[in-house]
């Protein structure tokens, strides 16, 4: 009899191909998607890159050497066209406020030493991405040891400066390399103001990728450097904010379990195909036209209304302050609503039964989540997974409560992320409409 | 599917009808009328040139095995189907034309109600459907409780009734608009006698207001008995329509059908005697079935010619042609057969 049973069951796996998807095919994609994310992808070639400005105020040149030296480092992607040396430091500030660009590195004097020593290094930075600022902090500590290093015992001809022999350079190794090596010694150095930071610290627990090229790298120094003491890490967004991911994660969770409501019940429709109710339905005064913008209108408010509770209870326990942000938070939740909404219906259209739905539906959204950063943010994510999260309603909608939540920008910002989603809702519906026609003429 | 003899005529072998393909003309103003319907999926033909009408009032039974093409006339009737070819006029409109909804109701084989909501939820999310509002949908839905019984019930999510309950609210769920034509797709599927007989009382009640009833059912009594009109379908082509009297009149005649049960296999034919050369029963068989115009007469010459063969007859059988003969003898197979 148990052997029967087995039979039975492996037979009706046999015959379910969307559950044999679901059995094997989704976890190993998953796993996939994350060992990209968090491994930088085979071969590292998806390491992301952190997205600076440079601004040059020191009028000094070791100020210029350092910032040629950091626009031709890996870990960096250089942003501006402008020259470092027009660029104001509120100019960087705004665009670290804004996005645009992740960090600004604005490299000016310190008057009151002299030499090398003289530089003062001050990274602007979103306090949300701790990531960022920690690999920007340990890149510019670490050029400038070597800068100085080479100032004070120039570099053998034909010898790139970070290839300098530790035996050449003593010293300056133990303070440096806590990039590579997590020593939470050499990082706790760091001038961190004004709000209380994630420790630097915690460097030994950034995905490996991202410091790896500078993994055991000896570098230079010399007595009178420190490099730890000339970086000074300054949160131009988020700094009187007591939590700065909370926000990010009520709207990433808000927005998978959207697309996930919306889904099961874009799939009614399915169920009132199977029971013949569609039919019934459309024997009396109501089009289908008006079922499916009944339909969408009643998911749209349903996702208004989940996504504000879930908003709500975050204002309540964890201080996401929604009601200070209320205008921008409605305009974005109503189109995300309304997007999420049209792909329930695309998707109940497009497929045959419940059950085709239901894994299709999961794989999708589990996808569109991954890839869109409501399970991971995706500022940790290759350049490539980055781009390919822009297909998703995830990263857009994330990205616009972003804007609203920790950046604060006005809601004239919200545009290029209200314009996607209700072109791609619009759309989608359009879609779905067509698609129900079989429904009709059968 | 049980075994039968071939049906001869009586003692004076009449030949036997052929398939005839019959239109009964309804009143000079059909209520409904179909003329050369086609429906195609692909390559397949559900329905082949399916033309009749029905008059106000009447009650239309339309039977057929699976497969006939009577859930996809029903469709087509209902407006939810576009046919290939042909036309479908209601009250002399075509059926297309939206106001073609106000008079059809519609109940699906499925229950087609939300099962999450109460009775009387449904039945007011119906009756919105059908454009019922404010005064009228209150009393439509009062009334839809009393009619079904459900008076006590209302409250209750229709997921946790009967199947005959649900029956009840499905059926209602289909007339509120007050339709003059409610068509109904085989209504009594999986339901006990009693709510069987409950469900046919209601549609007798909405006969008696003049709604016209076109239903698809399985079952050939409540063809026979609930309907004043019987089409039989097969192979997406109407073989037959008219009144029960009138199909087998048309069909297989109405002599009687006489069936004998004999005491052993009959090894050769019997020879009724006489100046006819006929012969009858199978070989190998120990039943013998044949048809009578003059029971009195005729029985008695079959008794004898089977004594003479050395049989003896164990039962006799004498009953009139039925609507299950007529089915069997138009399509060939058992109504279940698929």
């Amino acid at each position: 009899m148990i052997l029967n049973v087995l039979t039975v069951h492996v037979r009706r796996l046999i015959h379910n191909r969307v559950e044999l998807l679901l059995t094997f095919i989704v976890p190993v994609a998953f796993f996939s998607v994350f060992a990209v994310i968090f491994a930088g992808g085979v071969g590292g070639g998806t390491t992301p890159k952190i997205k600076v400005a440079l601004v040059d105020r020191s009028e000094s040149a070791f100020g210029a050497t350092l910032i040629r030296s950091l626009q031709n480092d890996d870990s960096l992607r250089i942003m501006r066209d402008e020259p470092p040396a027009s660029i104001s430091t509120d100019q960087a500030a705004a665009w670290v406020r804004s996005g645009s660009i992740t960090m600004a590195i604005v490299v000016q004097n310190d008057r009151r030493r002299t030499g090398a020593a003289a530089l003062a290094v001050e990274l602007l930075a979103d306090s949300s991405d701790q990531v960022a600022t920690q690999v920007v902090s340990a890149v510019v500590s670490q050029t400038l040891g070597q800068l100085s290093s080479r100032q004070a015992s120039p570099p053998v001809a034909g010898r790139p400066a970070r290839e300098s022999s530790p035996e050449a350079e003593p010293g300056f190794a133990a303070e440096s390399s806590f990039a590579a090596a997590g020593d939470p010694q050499g990082t706790s150095n760091f001038d961190r103001s004004p709000a209380p930071r994630l420790a630097i610290n915690r460097t030994a627990d950034l995905p490996p990728g991202l410091l790896a090229p500078r993994r055991g790298q000896p570098v230079a120094t010399d007595d009178r450097f420190d490099a730890a003491s000339m970086v000074r890490v300054v949160d131009v967004l988020g700094e009187n904010k007591s939590n700065p991911v909370i926000s990010m994660y009520a709207a990433g969770i808000a927005v998978m379990f959207l697309l996930f409501g919306a889904s099961g019940g874009g799939g009614t429709l399915l169920e009132e195909k199977e029971n013949q109710t569609l039919d019934r339905l459309l024997s009396t005064q109501m089009t289908m036209d008006q079922l499916i913008l009944g339909k969408w209108v009643y998911l749209t408010l349903l996702g208004v209304v989940q996504v504000t509770v879930m908003f709500a209870w975050a204002q309540c326990a964890f201080g996401v302050d929604m009601l200070g942000h209320f205008d921008g938070f409605l305009m974005m939740t109503i189109v995300t609503s309304a997007a999420a909404a049209s792909l329930g219906l695309f998707l109940a259209t497009l497929c045959k039964s419940r059950g085709q739905l239901n894994g299709l539906s999961v794989i999708l959204i589990l996808t569109m989540s991954a890839l869109g950063g409501s399970m991971v943010p995706r500022y940790i994510m290759s350049d490539s997974l980055r781009d390919a999260g822009l297909w998703t309603f995830n990263a857009w909608a994330l990205d616009g409560y972003d804007k609203i939540f920790w950046r604060e920008l006005p809601v004239e910002s919200l545009a290029p992320q209200m314009g996607v989603l209700m072109l791609s809702g619009v759309a989608l519906l359009v879609a779905a409409r067509l698609l129900a026609v079989r429904w009709e003429t059968q | 599917m049980p075994s039968r003899d071939r049906v001869v005529s009586d003692a004076e072998f009449d030949a036997e009808p052929t398939h005839r393909r019959e239109v009964v003309t309804a009143a000079e103003q059909p209520l409904l009328s179909i003329s050369d319907l086609h429906k195609t999926f692909g390559s397949f033909a559900a329905l082949r040139g399916v033309s009749f009408s029905l008059a106000a009032g009447e009650r239309l039974a339309f039977l057929g095995p699976n497969g006939a093409g009577k859930t996809t006339l029903i469709r087509c009737l209902s407006g939810l189907c576009k046919p290939t070819a042909g036309e479908i006029q209601l009250a002399g409109r075509p059926i297309a034309a939206r106001g073609g909804r106000d008079v059809i109701g519609l109940v699906p084989q499925d229950i087609a109600l939300y099962s999450d909501l109460t009775a009387q939820e449904n039945l007011t999310a119906f009756g919105r459907f059908h454009g019922l509002s404010g005064a009228n949908l209150r009393d439509k839905v009062k009334w839809s409780l009393q009619w079904t019984g459900l008076e006590n019930r209302a409250g209750e999510l229709v997921g946790r009734f009967s199947g005959g309950m649900k029956r009840r609210v499905n059926l209602a769920c289909g007339v509120m608009h007050d339709p003059q034509l409610l068509m109904l797709d085989e209504p009594t599927v999986g339901v006990d006698p009693q709510s069987r007989h409950k469900i046919f009382a209601m549609l007798d009640d909405l006969s008696a207001r003049g709604t016209a009833i076109v239903l698809t059912t399985h079952h050939l009594d409540e063809a026979e008995q609930r309907s004043d009109r019987i089409v039989i379908m097969d192979h997406g082509q109407v073989v037959a329509d008219g009144t029960i009297g009138q199909l087998i009149g048309r069909t297989i005649g109405n002599a009687k059908i006489v069936r004998l049960r004999l005491s052993e296999l009959l090894s050769t034919r019997i020879h009724l005697g006489g100046s006819e050369p006929a012969t009858i029963g199978d070989i190998g068989r120990d039943t013998i079935e044949t048809r009578m115009n003059n029971v009195s007469a005729s029985l008695p010459r079959l008794l004898g010619a089977v004594t003479r063969h050395g049989v003896e007859v164990l039962d006799i059988e004498v009953h009139s042609p039925t609507l299950h003969d007529v089915f069997l003898h138009l399509t060939g197979h058992e109504l279940r057969d698929e």
